[in-house]
């Protein structure tokens, strides 16, 4: 064991950390709880009355529904859906064109958004699919589905073979074994990379607000993005907008704690 | 190392061959050599990601050849030949958007790098406290990029509380997000300050790798705390930073969001780099060619760094 003893450079930097870390966590929460008149008098006042009418205000606002609607059942599914059985053919087949698909998909994960948008764009308004919740749901779930597969497969890569083979000779069918064998022991590796879909598609914005041609359809960052682009912005509501759409974050990274710690770096570096 | 480098290998030497023979007489035979049937499972992403991902960079790329307005998006296009890249070239803030882009990149990913690095080593031993803080500070990172910076819009505003805090020690106001000479240095640090926490993750699984023997060890001889972090844990996590200074790399250059909610790409320009041109050329001045030519010399850059990543990775899954 290193003896553990105070070291006074790592402390003060750890100190400077949660200033820099925490103290703008802290500030939007108070910030949440001001009237607009307050924030515009002082910004920096601790003393305050608080009010709720912020939240209220949040609450009462359709785009909530639709953000939930929007990222976390609709892209997360669909991604993941897509994803999984492309996870698995890439992990346990040896044919030659893994590699170069691999290859694909971690250029297609860097392409930068904006280049995808303007074609997009341009296509889903053909098809008819612009301002409808099922266009943007494609075109979210489409852009994180590299990423997906690229995270997915290692996980799949983990499953001991011996386990499908014998279920192959037991004759199960190439579905089968995927389905009743590969799935349930990857299950680990589904719920964390759902929830990084999740956390990722909660905070898309640019499709959304180029997508969705009515505010009122907009998921919740697309409006805190338009909300903070605009001149005089209401502070309160705008952090309020922001406690709010932080409460899912917490709850999925609290809960996928322990499988995002492991799970994530794996697939960043890999 | 060993923890961040997950044995991903394993999967290819475990095919065909290493298959009983009875489930190797279930694969149909074609072409007088076995057919593994899995693959077609990535059929329906293949095909999904052909529509709406390749084909629309196709696209993108016509696009650029061809004069599209708004009022011509869904009709047929005029062809132009390398008019849009011309034009884009002969702008006058062409360069000063490449500059930024370069300096936004550069700043992200030197304080990303090397704070991610610092912020590892001052958590890595797991105290209470260590694990906290990188608990909160990765809570921060998984914040959609529009909170972050919102916040972070709002505490650098002329009245916001970092203003009023330099005014209260007898300074006076900076106007971080308006004036020309801080813009883009506030973007882009406040980007480097999101991905710090990821940063500090990945390494310190890197660095958690390291024999606290080996530690234990350089501590008898003497050597004192920035020696044994010089000497012991930077070649540690050399490897996992390469390909981190990559990726980095790639976030930088793709940041949008950020840019987008803290400054609108200004003043003027002078914070816009290449992705965020594309943007605006397309959606604010609607001019759908001459964005698609910008986004094309942006997916280019990436289409490289890409190349590399996938080498360095495909070398280190090598040695793993």
């Amino acid at each position: 064991m290193i003896r553990r003893r105070r070291e006074p450079i790592a402390f003060s930097f750890r100190s400077v950390l949660y200033v820099l870390y925490g103290l703008p966590l802290l500030w939007i929460v108070l910030t949440s709880l001001k009237s607009q008149g307050e924030v515009l008098s002082s910004q920096a006042s601790i003393v305050f009355h608080p009010t709720l009418e912020a939240y209220r205000a949040a609450i009462a606002d359709s785009a909530l529904g639709a953000a939930v609607r929007q990222s976390a059942i609709g892209t997360t599914v669909m991604c993941l859906a897509f994803a999984t059985p492309a996870a698995y053919a890439l992990a346990r087949t040896r044919s030659a064109i893994v590699v170069p698909a691999l290859t694909l998909l971690v250029v297609l994960q860097m392409v930068p958004q904006t280049a995808n948008l303007i074609p997009l764009f341009w296509l889903l308004s053909k098809w008819g699919l612009l301002d409808t919740t099922f266009g943007l749901v494609l075109a979210d779930a489409t852009m994180f589905l590299p990423w997906a597969i690229l995270l997915l497969r290692p996980f799949f890569g983990q499953i001991p073979t011996a386990i499908e083979e014998a279920a192959r000779v037991d004759g199960a069918s190439t579905i089968r074994t995927f389905t009743s064998v590969a799935l349930p022991l990857a299950r680990n590796g589904m719920l964390t990379v759902s929830s990084v879909i999740f956390l990722v598609s909660w905070g898309e914005f640019l499709y959304g607000i180029t997508f969705m041609l009515s505010p009122e359809k907009y998921p919740l960052s697309s409006l805190i993005a338009v909300q903070a682009g605009a001149y005089g912005a209401d502070w309160p509501a705008m952090m309020a907008f922001a406690v709010v759409s932080a409460v899912p974050v917490l709850v999925v990274y609290v809960a996928s704690l322990r499988l995002l710690s492991s799970g994530l770096t794996m697939g960043a570096v890999k | 190392m060993s923890s961040s480098v997950p044995p991903v290998s394993a999967p290819r030497s475990t095919t065909a061959a290493g298959l009983s023979a009875p489930a190797r007489a279930r694969r149909g035979r074609r072409h007088g050599r076995t057919v593994d049937r899995r693959i077609a499972l990535a059929i329906p992403a293949g095909a999904l990601l052909l529509a709406l991902a390749v084909w629309p960079l196709v696209q993108l790329g016509s696009m650029s050849l061809h004069a599209v307005s708004a009022a011509t998006l869904n009709s047929t296009w005029d062809f132009v030949g390398t008019d849009n890249y011309t034009a884009m070239l002969r702008e006058p803030d062409f360069g000063q958007v490449v500059v930024n882009t370069l300096a936004f990149v550069l700043i992200v990913t030197v304080i990303g790098m090397v704070g991610g690095f610092m912020v590892a080593v001052a958590v890595l031993s797991s105290t209470r406290g260590g694990t906290f803080l990188l608990g909160l500070m990765v809570f921060v990172w998984a914040l959609p990029p529009v909170v972050n910076g919102s916040i972070w819009k709002f505490l650098l505003a002329d009245q916001g509380l970092v203003n009023q805090i330099l005014r209260a020690l007898g300074g006076q106001g900076l106007g971080f997000l308006y004036d020309s000479d801080f813009a883009l240095w506030s973007v882009a640090l406040v980007n480097a300050w999101a991905v710090v926490p990821f940063n500090a993750r990945v390494l310190r699984a890197a660095l958690l790798g390291v024999d606290t023997q080996v530690l234990e060890a350089a501590e008898l001889d003497g050597a004192r705390p920035w020696k044994r972090v010089w000497h012991v844990l930077m070649p540690a996590g050399r490897t996992a930073a390469t390909v981190l200074t990559i990726l980095t790399i790639v976030y930088a250059f793709r940041s949008f969001d950020f840019i987008y909610v803290m400054t609108s790409g200004g003043p003027g320009t002078a914070s816009t780099t290449l992705p965020f041109l594309a943007y605006s050329e397309a959606f604010l001045t609607l001019d759908y060619g001459r964005g698609a030519a910008t986004a094309l010399i942006a997916l280019a850059v990436v289409v490289v760094l890409a190349l590399i990543y996938s080498r360095d990775v495909r070398r280190t899954e090598g040695e793993a």
